[in-house]
């Protein structure tokens, strides 16, 4: 997915806040990808264009009162996520478009909560390991 | 910024172009700009079924909740009825969230209003819809925190004192800090009900000179500040207090906490004997409270003048004032265990011999349910 990093005007005038919204998404969107594609089995294309869906709906979701900064609101967005993934998922599978194996099915079968918590700790080692080799 | 994501909304999706918040907030702007009866069908529907402007437009009325609430009330209910027949806005928890909001919004200024049987049904459609919300801890604080207000108005100060720390931890953890005053300003409030002015200044104190307050919130603990102190006896400090309350308050526009400073220093003047200035701050309370259309506590405040003038041997004034008010009291059952109080003060009314006794009774029940 391309969040446009592109020197136009609009991108000149961005706000701070949303720029912080754009780069806290833009550093987990390798993970996004990776649970979309690998753990969901979502094509590629799909995923891309459930990734723009979940920009969008991040971007709001940090504008909502109470909410704290987009940083601190990264594990609601890898919830968001494989909800967005296993609503998907389901609707496909469901109609009849595609069939899905066990791996998949299994994960399906979970809360979304519980797989993003799986995510996030991966997360915190990518960090982590991002960290230790600065 | 990427285009617009075309898969979620199952099976089918209209795709829209969605905009930065600083274009969402003009629109929002612009359509709240249009008085209610001079919008068309279309035009709520264009506002209402696109999410950036939906949520620009609650953001809007939720800073507009304080000095317009009646305003508030009617465009958050009439969002909710909209959001509640349409089909579903936005993607994922996000009708959930709209729709709470459009509710709490309306409970919270219909709380402010006075409807409080209305503003509980309002909370409680709020907190179903919030139930469902990714993150609800904020908004179902917020809800927690509206209830509580309620139970300050309907006079159960121990089961305020009783759920609030919970409450303002909540907010703690959550890193809200004008919220979390909040609460101790309404716990401030309860203490003093209660007759503990002493434990209630002393939960204000550490806060009042926070440079992280809104004007409008720290003028408002400053006049509670200033209350405190005129209970105990201290009119130097609470005059002091009051001061900084209006320099708060003077980049603030009308609002329920600059007509609470008026009847405060109204009600520090008549203590001291000094009616005739005590009648002239009340009555621009008044006069505040009647433009936010807060009519229940117009109502409060016309029977604490009619009191004053009853002092003054200004008996047909007083009347005056109490016939304006007893229509509002008698309809939002502003004191349902003061019945009898107030037909012995209609009756009086009626006689021309206006019952001090009476009238001082209702406005204790008033009092205990301000």
């Amino acid at each position: 997915m391309e969040i446009s990093d592109e020197t136009g005007p609009a991108v000149h005038q961005e706000d701070p806040f949303e720029k912080e919204i754009r780069v806290v998404f833009q550093d987990t969107l390798g993970l996004i990808h990776i649970a979309l594609v690998a753990h969901y089995g979502l094509e590629e294309t799909e995923a891309t264009e459930l990734e723009k869906d979940l920009y969008v709906w991040f971007v709001r979701f940090c504008m909502r009162p109470g909410n704290r900064s987009p940083k601190e609101a990264r594990p609601f967005l890898l919830v968001a996520c494989c909800q967005f993934a296993r609503e998907y998922q389901r609707y496909i599978v469901g109609t009849g478009m595609r069939e899905t194996n066990d791996k998949v099915k299994r994960l399906l079968d979970r809360e979304p909560a519980d797989v993003a918590r799986d995510f996030s700790k991966s997360l915190e080692l990518l960090n982590y390991r991002q960290h230790s080799d600065a | 910024m990427p285009d617009t994501g075309r898969l979620l909304s199952f099976p089918s999706k209209a795709c829209r172009v969605v905009l930065k918040p600083a274009e969402a907030l003009e629109l929002a702007e612009d359509f709240l700009a249009v008085p209610p009866q001079g919008r068309s069908d279309e035009q709520r529907s264009e506002a209402f079924s696109n999410p950036d402007v939906l949520l620009a437009l609650l953001g809007s009325l939720e800073r507009m909740r304080d000095t317009s609430p009646r305003v508030v009330f009617q465009e958050a209910s009439t969002i909710y009825e909209w959001l509640k027949h349409a089909a579903p806005v936005g993607v994922f928890d996000e009708r959930d969230y709209f729709v709470g909001q459009s509710a709490y919004l309306a409970g919270s200024t219909a709380r402010l209003l006075g409807f409080t049987e209305e503003a509980s049904r309002w909370l409680d459609r709020a907190e179903s819809h919030f139930r469902h919300v990714l993150n609800p801890a904020p908004s179902m604080a917020n809800v927690a925190y509206a209830r509580l207000s309620l139970a300050f108005q309907a006079g159960r100060h121990m089961e305020l004192l009783e759920l609030m720390p919970s409450i303002r931890l909540s907010f703690e953890r959550l890193g809200m800090g004008e919220e979390t005053a909040k609460c101790l300003l309404l716990e401030a409030m309860t203490l003093k009900k209660l007759g503990k002015a002493p434990e209630a200044l002393s939960l204000l104190d550490p806060i009042q000179a926070s440079s992280v307050l809104s004007a409008s919130l720290k003028g408002r603990i400053l006049s509670e500040v200033g209350d405190l102190h005129q209970l105990e006896d201290r009119f130097e400090e609470a005059m002091s207090a009051y001061q900084l309350a209006l320099e708060s308050f003077e980049t603030v526009e009308v609002s329920p906490g600059r007509a609470d400073l008026k009847a405060f220093v109204g009600e520090a003047y008549r203590i001291r004997g000094k009616s005739d200035f005590a009648l002239q701050a009340i009555r621009a309370a008044v006069a505040d409270y009647l433009e936010l259309g807060l009519e229940n506590r117009v109502a409060y405040l016309r029977m604490y003048i009619a009191d004053i003038l009853l002092s003054l041997d200004r008996p047909r004034e007083a009347e005056w004032e109490i016939l304006a008010a007893l229509p509002t009291i008698e309809e939002q059952k502003m004191v349902p265990e003061g019945f009898a109080a107030v037909a012995l003060l209609k009756e009086s009314v009626r006689r021309r011999k206006t019952d001090p006794n009476a009238l001082r009774e209702l406005r204790e029940h008033l009092q205990a349910s301000k």
